[in-house]
């Protein structure tokens, strides 16, 4: 069982991005589309910080002198994600603001219909 | 001076604009020529020193691996210098070029996205080069949309989706990486990469490949290019071309060639890369519409240069970064020409092209000196390139890599149909119908225009008369990233 208790959570992360991914692909709404690729990075950034993560760990604070360095969580993933996390809530933003254009352009975000560029 | 400042200056006076345009209003559109002249004359001030040693910059006071460090090698001040040079023409260009919409910002978002390039090219931390590929990647998508109209915004949200996806692979290569070695230093990972198991560093291999190579215009991955530079302005057309997607090509090669040393994956690139090839200039070919066709051009010149680096032998990586080097200024040049020609006639179709050669005559002869260096004419730089190939592929003596180049060089007579016919038709054929009373304008294009593609044209005939200008730089940079053992001394000191 205890493998399952250490890895659990990777399953999890990538369950997300799988069903970020699933809703990318077969979705044609383009907001879905967009829920779609927020969902892809959560499950990143969950997944960047259980690679971090010890269970009943501290943080990683060198102020106390009975801290011991093996129990410390590792900072640099939580670093990482924080920066994903900002990019992500920019390309966000980008993706809405185009798709309020879009809507202006077409009145649908049904991407089936807006298929003016062809090979 | 430290290579730090390549990045710095440039990224400190994109958000300056937005304070100068409240003072002035003309003021912003020249701060990123600016920036890139200092970048040019930094980075050709640092090019001879770096030949011998790499500038290993520090940040904070850690030594690599612990901290986020550049590697300024050959390869990455060269590709720097290319970046500045582009940077610089297509920025004066803009000057005259952009003049509806909301203008600072244009220029704030082009100079962010070459702050972006220029960072992708000189990093030497795995995760520092996903941030700067996103500078790169979000303000490309902002800017394919900068017009605002149909075309434009459509493939800028294509584009946006495919490339956020790719983004997101990175970062779950970057991912597994990280759980593997405990460090996101590409040399410390380079150093370790056999001390685990080979599967294991595959699954991370494939996703960063897979992520980096939608940037890099790769087969399977390059839906988005036709239509993203196709619709864009034509100086980001000119920039997306000429440096984004040679950004994304660095990043696989580096993550490919130093981070892995994936000599066994290697052929697997090289049939990509053909792929691309072909699909690209048989597509190009039954084009009508004059930035479609280019774009499809540069993605069968990226299959080639994709190709060239498969065959992974020192003098093929040389061509292929010969190749990087020369389709860099002639799709800029190509792109920046027929701006103005779209702009007079107000159509992308070929056929309102015709007889441009008197209306415009700079700007087609610009045209077709950048047509004639792409297809591999040897007065011009695009021969050279293509030369490097082909031999280093006779060299390796396979008749398999005999075949495979022969059917590379078919997808180069397919280019040299469709650019002849242009070049033809802009010289040869009568003007259509009411063309030229329609729209009032013979004239030719401004100064702000002529002279960046007149520097990129004289640019292209220099290298490509005496190309030991640039052989000199590319072998060194050649070895700067096939050599990973030294990459990783240079880096770790050890």
């Amino acid at each position: 069982m205890s493998f399952l208790e250490d890895y659990v959570h990777y399953g999890g992360c990538f369950a997300l991005i799988m069903v970020g991914l699933y809703v990318v692909l077969v979705k044609s709404n383009l907001i879905k589309v967009i829920i779609g690729i927020n969902l892809i990075d959560t499950g990143i950034n969950l997944f960047l910080i259980s690679a971090g993560y010890i269970r009943t760990g501290t943080a990683p604070i060198f102020s106390g002198a009975a801290q011991e360095p093996g129990k410390m969580v590792d900072p640099v993933p939580q670093a990482l994600v924080l920066t994903a996390i900002v990019i992500g809530v920019s390309v966000l933003a980008l993706a809405l603001s185009l798709a309020i254009r879009l809507h202006g352009h077409y009145d649908t975000l049904d991407l089936r219909k807006i298929k003016e560029l062809r090979w | 001076m430290s290579p730090i400042l390549l990045i710095a200056v440039p990224l400190g006076l994109a958000f300056i604009i937005p304070l100068l345009a409240l003072a002035s209003r003309k003021l912003p559109a020249y701060v990123p020529a600016v920036g890139m002249l200092f970048n040019l004359v930094v980075s050709l001030y640092l090019l001879p020193s770096v030949l011998s040693k790499p500038i290993v910059v520090r940040t904070a006071g850690f030594a690599p691996p612990f901290s986020i460090h550049l590697v300024a090698g050959p390869l990455g001040i060269l590709l720097a210098a290319l970046i500045a040079l582009v940077g610089l023409l297509v920025a004066i260009y803009a000057t005259g070029y952009i003049r509806e919409g909301s203008v600072p910002r244009y220029h704030a978002l082009y100079l962010l996205l070459l702050v972006g390039a220029t960072g992708i090219v000189l990093t030497g931390d795995l995760f520092n080069l996903f941030v700067f590929f996103e500078i790169l990647c979000i303000s490309s998508y902002a800017l394919v949309g900068y017009r605002g109209d149909k075309a434009g915004i459509e493939s800028a949200v294509k584009y946006l989706i495919q490339g956020a996806i790719g983004s997101s692979l990175v970062l779950v290569g970057i991912g597994f990486l990280y759980g593997l070695f405990g460090t996101l230093s590409m040399a410390d990972i380079a150093g370790n990469i056999h001390s685990v198991r080979p599967i294991t560093v595959f699954i991370s291999m494939a996703f960063l490949v897979t992520g980096f190579g939608v940037e890099a215009a790769i087969f399977p991955l390059n839906a988005w290019l036709p239509d993203a530079h196709s619709s864009a302005p034509s100086s980001i057309s000119a920039i997306l071309s000429g440096i984004a997607i040679k950004a994304g090509l660095y990043a696989v090669a580096r993550v490919l060639f130093t981070v892995y040393g994936a000599e066994t994956f290697l052929p697997f690139i090289l049939v990509l890369g053909l792929l691309t090839l072909l699909v690209g200039e048989m597509s190009a070919f039954s084009q009508n519409n004059i930035k479609r066709l280019l774009a499809y051009s540069s993605m069968g010149q990226m299959g080639l240069i994709v190709f060239a680096l498969g065959l992974a032998s020192a003098a093929s990586v040389e061509g292929a970064l010969f190749l990087v080097v020369s389709h860099g200024l002639a799709k800029a040049l190509l792109f920046l020409s027929v701006g103005y020609m779209i702009y007079r006639t107000g159509s992308m179709e070929i056929s309102s092209l015709h007889g441009m050669a008197k209306r415009m005559p700079v700007s087609s002869l610009c045209f077709a000196i950048g047509a004639f260096s792409l297809v591999g004419l040897p007065p011009f730089i695009g021969f050279p390139g293509k030369f490097m190939v082909v031999r280093a592929a006779l060299e390796k003596g396979d008749a398999l890599y005999t075949v495979l180049v022969a059917i590379a060089l078919l997808g180069t007579v397919v280019e040299g149909a469709y650019f002849f016919r242009i070049v033809q038709g802009l010289y040869f054929k009568p003007a259509p119908e009411g063309a030229v009373a329609e729209t009032g304008e013979g004239r030719e294009a401004p100064f702000s225009a002529l002279l960046p593609a007149c520097v990129l044209a004289a640019a292209i005939l220099v290298v490509g008369v005496c190309p030991q200008i640039l052989t000199d730089y590319v072998g060194p940079a050649a070895s700067d990233l096939l050599d990973k053992a030294a990459y990783i001394r240079h880096v770790l000191g050890v």
